[in-house]
């Protein structure tokens, strides 16, 4: 048998023993023999499966089996080299028939074999590019419904984002954003094979517009099957993967079975709950009612009541004196001072018809959020024998999100197997079957279907969620707390909110992708130097959405459905030698060809006006005809050769070579076809001195430059068909137009890097620093709309990434029976935009409500946040001006927009420490971001209608800041510029001194200074910055009788979430965002961040 | 030998799938070519959307006008139209959606061999009508903006013509779009102003140059005589039966935009402006049951223009407004009937009429193109305060066409610009209607150096600076 370790990461521990054995048969002329053993963890005795035995100066190599036993062949004098992750390396001299070795832990990951490009398997110590693990188990630790949440904090030069909503997608951008409008996701690859991870959430719900954030696509990945993520963050690393991996690579390597005696039977089994973290989510003001402001009502006092016109007078029980109704059509909290002596009429007194008193909803909308519940549950069975081995996992997935009526399920098949058929001829696959089923996923951004644009926004702080789930429930009718009421035409239906729960429980979306992932590899061995490896790998899916809007709600009723249909296949014949050129070199190389082709189908459709009969969605149901589907498909490729040579000198000195030349669809036929190279070098420089105290020291630097391609579409012009006018067919030109003369784009990149390690491995680092030039790209770009087109696709625009990556481990306790250690990553990327299209100085990436924009600015960082802002006097004070007595201060505003701030964090980093006392084990992960901003149309809106806390209660003068400036209420503005107004200097400037005593803005209706169109968007804009106490784990094994039937039993606590330590941005988790995606920067409708508590408990037989 | 056959078959099954590469990437789904007239009617579609809608990222001129102010959200009410970028959304819809459209329609026409030779020259000419009609929206807002060098693929930053530099291309094409009009132009039912009658669109080509022409009047009277005389000549729009009208269709997505804001929505957003309120109680004016609803008797309870009120306590947009597939009109025989009788105000002599009966016939036109009856319009105009007055005029007729011109935003506000009509201060911007829209920040990032020389124009930008046939 014969499996080359270009297959797949995960098999090479049974590569090793094919190639032993292929060894043994092709190479009888050495007088070698077998030497076996057994290898064992020096901490506790256990067998280590797994580790890496290789005959030094040579190929030969060899893994453990599940019970630790090895048999290698070797000459006499050969010396062995142990190896695993998580332990010190050993060498030792293969003196006998029989080599026992205990292993001791290592907090250095310096002896690993690390999985490569095209899943080629290499000696860490020899790579000359930054390249960083993260073990299943980590993943698999505290798991989250997206996997990639799980790498948050691990990973140096790897930036996670969570939207926040359940399945909900994460960003993953390494290295910073590279292309101005294009893909910064890293690419997902699986066991060799390069998956989707699309994202198909709409325009509108980037843009926060409304929609569902339906995840992304390599979500799909079980944690369960995880075996070990590995990051490739530079070009160097990734080109042979082509231009898609720009953006650094994510190679996932699954589980595999082991060559072992009979079955082992896994089985894992958790459950977590959830609840919200209220520091995350508005606090409310609970002293005054619905209203804008006092323009309600003929009178000010209603029946000897003052009510200042902040409510209606008008008979509502018809006894022929007027009452007091408050303006329950509002969606404001701007009204009277709530008072439960006053008997008023109320939205609840439109289900009734009578009178309460006067008061604030016993249970605010924090009330509205359930405690999440998360079962997962996994089997796993493996098994081998000496010709090949197999390992079949089922994982079930269930999870009810902290919205009521929401849900998110998915079970994942998953199989692997291979089998030496000759001595030669090897074959294997991997094949995952996943389905996922969605159903009320969060509506997010600014939309009806996302309960936070009024719980954060609009809301009356009079209604009690308590009563309108009772409504709901007893009814199922649209009883909302915002119904138009008596004064209006149609007093009990909703005005601008419907009720929260008719709204989650009619109103529900679902979505269900069926998926299929897998390979099928053989590899023969030509002769004992070089062998060929055929691969056809497929990732393909079929993908329902379907979202309502039930009958009796304020928006238009609709049903919407889309399907979509993706399949990608790479097919890729890769052949590889491996030989020493001399007694010196080893030399280790491929030659191979990849031929990838992706096809895409979207179907989309909509009723239209309507739905007629209640409760039934389907497009016939349509109260007018439907406007004809929405259709996409297309089918691009590339056509890539690619070669690697890499050189070893005395185990020492490497050296790495690659090129890849691409033919790609997406380009005009002339300018097609493209070849970028990269090189890399790594010098293991402690081989060669010998200094005390220094137990490993590498210096690396490599250089690469990356080809593009388009995306599909982007070289014709055509024509959108519209719904036809009274019979006569429309068609028009689409906003952006095409460029049939598009050149590839290209990134080159630089990276530098120094690993030491100190004490024998008790600590040490690893720095890297980067950078990476992208130009030519190709974008559409905006132009002026005078152009006749909006945007237009063009190369151009060149931007920069620079940073710094360090890694640092240190063992402060190591010792049999505890162990402490701390892992910490920290980057600092700094992105800058250098040129953009023609003499253009912003690109805009999205105009969002709030009249903020997300510009790429020559000059800054990409991802500025652009509006209006303070004025502000020569030092630095915002200038404000009087409105009235009764109103006190404002803040004057630029008049045209400017920088207001910045997506990107100043750093970000983790921290994890973990200890360990016998069986019992802990860990801690701090994960952390400084800097960067994002705007909040939450607080921009919510500060304007008197929602929250800050907007009522005692000022610092001890008055009510309700009340009008002139009577001591409002807000003091604190240290600010003062300008009468009026009085301007000779250029123009208005003239101001600071203020020596306390000026007061207005806080007395919807137009206070501070919310909306009032105060400038400067104010809303918030930082980023957090602490969070992401990951807690505490883990016992169960001390097992080696020879007792069961194996192992562990038995976990853990947590996710569980708080933010840090912060500066009221009311909101300053990591939520609407999608993943280059669109980041702006919250609106935001939901809260879970604490996750949960159990997990693990048995092996 | 079986593992070189083995590799060797590989090879070639690899090698066969890369043979269809340059196949690939062609979009199965959208066209490439299209009848013009498909893109004429998508054009007119967008255009005259524009003009009826009151979405307030759009369009606000029914507001600067000042017949309906904003019940809770003042903010466009208050003039705060750069927080929306409604100047910025004016360029894309007029320049990317409805002058790109035309621009495609013309390719297409030229292409077609379908069509005749006249045809041909005839749906070119219709194409330039409505393209005309659209750089003078554009010149009206702004002033200056993009002309010779807009939709051009030579540059992508197009500089700004001077506004009188355009009204006088755009009057010099309408004449010689009159020239040619006339007839079958081939469109059919893609025509949907005139149902591909040519003769339609000579009489709405007339009427615009009419417009163009008593627009600059008090800028330049030489010119606006002549180009009245030729658009006399040409025949202008005098019965319902030539309107320039869109009659809306009764479902989504073509009904008139005015049902998605009043009706569709379900908000309560619009109400009426005392401004106009106030204007229509003085003079008793029988409109005032159709404008609006919810009223005191029959008065129109107007808000005070620009300040926050309550929906149920004031007048609020009539029923008719809420008919989806009410008409919207590009231009009508009453407006025509009020340029002709500013025209015969100012001395044009125009055959068998005075100004007075012009004027006359145009109050009347609109009280009963509106719904109401002849005998309305009689007592109406037999009031001292409606009656025409030779020595006041401009403010008179100016007044009277303000009014006629509801829910007609554009031409409102450009009445008022042009006949000086008093307006309030609103209430919270404390400032009266804007004479022009600021440019766009977009133009501000993607064509600074042609935006800021243009802007320069108008005291740098300012929006309180007039265009230039605005003259007091």
């Amino acid at each position: 048998m014969n499996l080359n370790n270009l297959l797949t990461p995960m098999k090479r521990k049974l590569f090793s023993i094919a190639f032993v054995a292929a060894t043994l048969l092709s190479l009888p002329a050495f007088a070698q023999r077998t030497t076996s053993g057994t290898v064992t963890a020096a901490s506790n005795g256990e067998a280590l499966p797994s580790v890496a035995v290789r005959v030094k100066g040579t190929n030969l190599a060899a893994v453990t089996n599940y019970d630790g036993k090895y048999s290698i062949s070797a000459s006499q004098n050969a010396v062995l080299i142990f190896s695993a992750l998580g332990y010190a390396t050993q060498e030792v001299a293969a003196s006998g028939a029989v080599v026992n070795v205990k292993l001791s832990e290592s907090s250095s990951k310096l002896d690993e074999v690390v999985v490569t490009a095209l899943g080629i398997t290499r000696d860490k110590k020899t790579v000359g590019y930054a390249i960083q693990e993260v073990s299943g188990a980590e993943v698999t630790k505290v798991k989250d419904a997206n996997f990639m949440a799980s790498l948050s904090g691990k990973v140096a030069g790897v930036t996670i984002r969570q939207s926040g909503t359940m399945g909900g997608s994460s960003n993953v951008v390494v290295r910073g954003y590279k292309s101005l409008t294009g893909n910064n996701q890293a690419l997902f690859v699986v066991d060799g094979i390069p998956i989707s991870n699309d994202i198909y959430n709409s325009s509108n719900q980037r843009t926060g517009r409304g929609g569902y954030d339906y995840g992304n696509a390599a979500m799909d990945i079980n944690p369960e099957d995880i075996d070990k993520v590995t990051i490739l963050k530079g070009a160097a690393a990734t080109a042979l993967y082509g231009s898609r991996a720009a953006n650094g690579v994510v190679l996932i390597s699954t589980k595999k079975g082991s060559a072992r005696k009979g079955l082992g039977v896994t089985l894992s089994s958790g459950l977590t709950v959830g609840s919200i973290n209220p520091d995350t989510y508005v606090k409310y003001q609970k002293s005054y009612g619905p209203g804008y402001g006092s323009y309600y009502g003929n009178t000010d006092t209603i029946n000897g009541t003052y009510t200042d016109y902040r409510m209606y007078d008008y008979d509502f029980n018809g006894d022929g004196t007027v009452d007091m109704v408050t303006p329950m059509e509002e969606d404001a909290s701007f009204g009277m001072r709530f008072d439960p002596n006053l008997m008023v009429y109320t939205w609840e007194s439109m289900v009734d018809g009578q009178p309460r008193p006067f008061v604030a909803g016993a249970n605010d909308p924090t009330s509205f959020w359930e405690n999440s519940a998360t079962f997962n549950n996994n089997l796993a069975i493996d098994g081998g024998s000496d010709n090949g081995s197999f390992r079949l996992s089922a994982t079930k997935f269930d999870m009810k999100g902290i919205q009521p009526n929401s849900s998110l399920q998915r079970n994942t098949f998953n199989f692997s197997g291979n089998l030496k058929a000759s001595n030669r001829l090897t074959v294997s696959t991997v094949a995952t079957f996943t389905q996922q089923k969605g159903r009320g996923r969060s509506g997010t951004g600014y939309d009806s279907r996302n309960v936070n644009q009024s719980f954060r926004q609009w809301f009356n702080v009079g209604a009690d969620m308590g009563k309108l789930k009772q409504y709901y429930d007893e009814t199922k009718r649209n009883i909302s707390w915002n119904p138009y009421g008596p004064l209006y035409a149609n007093p009990t239906q909703p005005h601008y909110f419907d009720n929260p729960y008719f709204m989650v429980n009619e109103s529900y979306q679902n979505d269900q992708r069926n998926r299929l992932i897998g390979n099928m590899t053989a590899n023969y061995r030509l002769n004992d130097w070089l062998d060929v490896t055929a691969r056809a790998n497929v990732d393909t899916y079929s993908d329902l959405q379907e979202e309502r809007i039930a009958v009796s709600s304020v928006d238009v009723p609709s049903y919407v459905r889309r399907n979509r249909n993706f399949t990608e296949t790479n097919l890729d014949l890769i052949l590889t030698a491996n030989r020493m050129i001399g007694s010196d070199i080893n030399f280790n190389g491929n030659l191979g060809t990849n031929v990838r082709r992706t096809y895409f189908d979207f179907f989309g459709a909509s009723t239209n006006g309507g739905l007629v009969v209640p409760g039934v969605y389907s497009l016939s149901n349509s109260v007018s005809a439907p406007a004809a589907p929405s259709e996409q498909n297309y089918t691009i490729g590339i056509d890539g050769y690619f070669g690697r040579a890499s050189f070893l000198y005395k185990d020492y000195l490497s050296l790495d070579l690659t090129g890849r030349y691409d033919i790609s669809s997406t380009l005009p036929s002339e300018n097609n076809r493209y070849f970028y190279p990269s090189a890399s070098l790594g010098l293991i420089f402690s081989e060669l001195i010998d200094a005390d105290g220094i137990s490993f020291g590498k210096v690396r630097a490599n250089f690469a430059s990356v080809g593009s391609d388009a995306p599909a579409g982007a070289l014709r012009d055509i024509y959108v068909m519209g719904t036809p006018f009274n019979g006569s067919p429309l068609a028009t030109a689409p906003s952006t137009s095409n460029n049939p003369g598009l050149l590839p784009e290209t990134t080159t990149s630089y990276e530098a890097g120094l690993e030491m390690q100190f004490a024998d491995n008790r600590f040490g680092f690893d720095l890297t620093a980067y950078r990476a030039v992208s130009q030519n790209q190709i974008m559409p770009a905006r132009v002026s709309s005078a152009t006749g087109t909006i945007f237009k696709y063009v190369n151009a625009g060149i931007i920069e990434n620079q940073g710094v990556e360090l890694v640092l481990n240190a063992s402060a306790i190591r010792t049999k029976d505890v162990g402490l250690d701390f892992a910490l990553n920290y980057t600092r990327n700094r992105n800058k935009v250098v040129e953009l299209f023609g003499d253009a100085e912003s690109l805009q990436l999205t105009s969002n409500q709030g009249g903020i924009q997300l510009l790429a600015k020559t000059g800054e960082a990409y991802g500025t946040l652009f509006g209006i802002a303070h004025q502000r006097d020569e030092n630095g004070l915002p200038i404000v001006y009087p409105i009235s007595a009764s109103r006190g201060y404002r803040y004057l505003r630029t008049t045209a927009p400017e920088t207001i701030g910045n997506i990107n964090p100043d750093w970000y980093g983790g921290l994890n420490t973990s200890f360990r006392y016998k069986n019992l084990s802990a860990s801690v992960l701090l994960d952390m971001q400084m800097g960067g901003s994002f705007f909040s149309l939450d607080t921009w809106y919510g500060f304007a209608t008197g929602i929250y806390d800050r907007s009522a209660g005692l000022n610092d003068r001890g008055v009510e800041r309700r009340e009008l400036v002139s009577n001591n209420g409002g807000v003091n503005l604190g240290d600010v510029a003062v300008w009468d107004g009026s009085t301007l200097d000779e250029d123009g400037n208005p003239v101001t001194a600071a203020n020596t005593e306390a000026v007061y803005g207005d806080m007395n209706y919807y137009g206070n200074s501070f919310g909306y169109a009032r105060n400038a968007q400067e104010s809303h804009v918030w930082d980023a910055s957090f602490i969070k106490l992401r990951e807690v784990a505490i883990n016992y094994s169960f001390p097992m009788d080696p020879a007792g039937s069961i194996k192992g039993f562990d038995l976990s606590l853990i947590g996710r979430n569980l708080a933010i330590l840090w912060k500066n941005a009221p009311y909101t988790d300053p990591e939520y965002g609407l999608s993943a995606g280059n669109l980041q920067g702006y919250q609106s409708g935001a939901y809260p961040a879970v604490r996750e508590i949960g159990l997990n408990a693990k048995l092996k037989f | 030998m079986k593992k070189f056959l083995l590799s060797a078959g590989i090879a070639c099954a690899v090698a066969s799938c890369t043979s269809d590469i340059t196949s690939l990437n062609v979009n199965p789904k959208s066209p490439e070519q299209v009848p013009a007239g498909a893109l004429v009617a998508n054009a007119t579609i967008t255009l005259t959307d524009y003009l009826a809608t009151l979405n307030v990222n759009l369009n606000n001129f029914s507001m600067w006008a000042q017949h309906i102010t904003e019940t809770t959200y003042t903010d466009e009410a208050n003039f705060d139209y750069p927080n929306r970028d409604v100047n910025g959304n004016t360029f894309d819809v007029l320049y990317t959606d409805v002058l790109r459209d035309l621009a495609e329609a013309e390719k297409a026409v030229a292409v077609d061999i379908n069509l005749s030779e006249a045809q041909k020259v005839q749906q070119m000419a219709v194409i330039d009508v409505l393209e005309v009609y659209t750089y003078q929206i554009l010149v009206d807002i702004f002033g200056d903006v993009p002309y010779t060098e807009a939709l051009s693929s030579e540059t992508v930053v197009p500089a700004y013509d001077k506004g009188e530099d355009i009204y006088t291309d755009l009057a010099a094409r309408l004449t010689a779009d009159i020239a040619i009009l006339g007839g079958d132009n081939g469109l059919g039912s893609y025509d949907l102003l005139y149902g591909g009658n040519s003769d339609g669109w000579k009489k709405f080509a007339s009427s615009v140059l009419l417009r163009l022409a008593v627009r600059v009047a008090d800028h330049d009277l030489a010119r606006a005589s002549s180009w009245g005389a030729a658009a006399l000549a040409g025949g202008v729009i005098l019965t319902p039966a030539d309107d320039a009208s869109l009659q809306y269709a009764s479902a989504p997505p073509h009904t008139n935009p005015l049902w998605e804001q009043l009706v569709q929505s379900g908000r309560s957003d619009f109400i009426a402006a005392n401004t106009l309120g106030d204007v229509m109680n003085s003079l008793n004016d029988p409109r005032r049951g159709i404008y609006f609803r919810n009223n005191n008797g029959d008065s129109v309870v107007g808000a005070p223009y620009g300040l926050a009120s309550a929906y149920p306590l004031f007048s609020q947009p009539g029923d008719l407004l809420e008919d989806p597939t009410l008409a919207h009109t590009l231009i009508d025989h009453v407006e025509v009937h009020f340029l002709l009788a500013d025209a015969a105000a100012r001395g044009v002599t125009i055959p068998g009429a005075t100004a007075e009966g012009l004027y006359q016939a145009a109050v009347g036109a609109s009280i009963v193109n509106w719904g109401g009856t002849a005998t309305d319009a009689a007592a109406y105009l037999a009031q001292p305060s409606v009656a025409w007055d030779a020595t006041n005029w401009q403010s008179r007729l100016g007044t009277q066409k303000w009014i006629s011109l509801f829910m007609r935003g554009n031409e409102a506000w450009a009445a008022q610009r042009q006949y000086d009509l008093p307006m309030n201060i609103a209430a919270e911007a404390q400032r009266v209607t804007p004479l022009r829209m600021s440019y766009g920040v977009d133009e501000y990032a993607l064509n600074n150096a042609n935006v800021t020389a243009a802007g320069a124009n108008y005291q740098g930008d300012k929006d309180t600076a007039p265009i230039f046939w605005d003259k007091d």
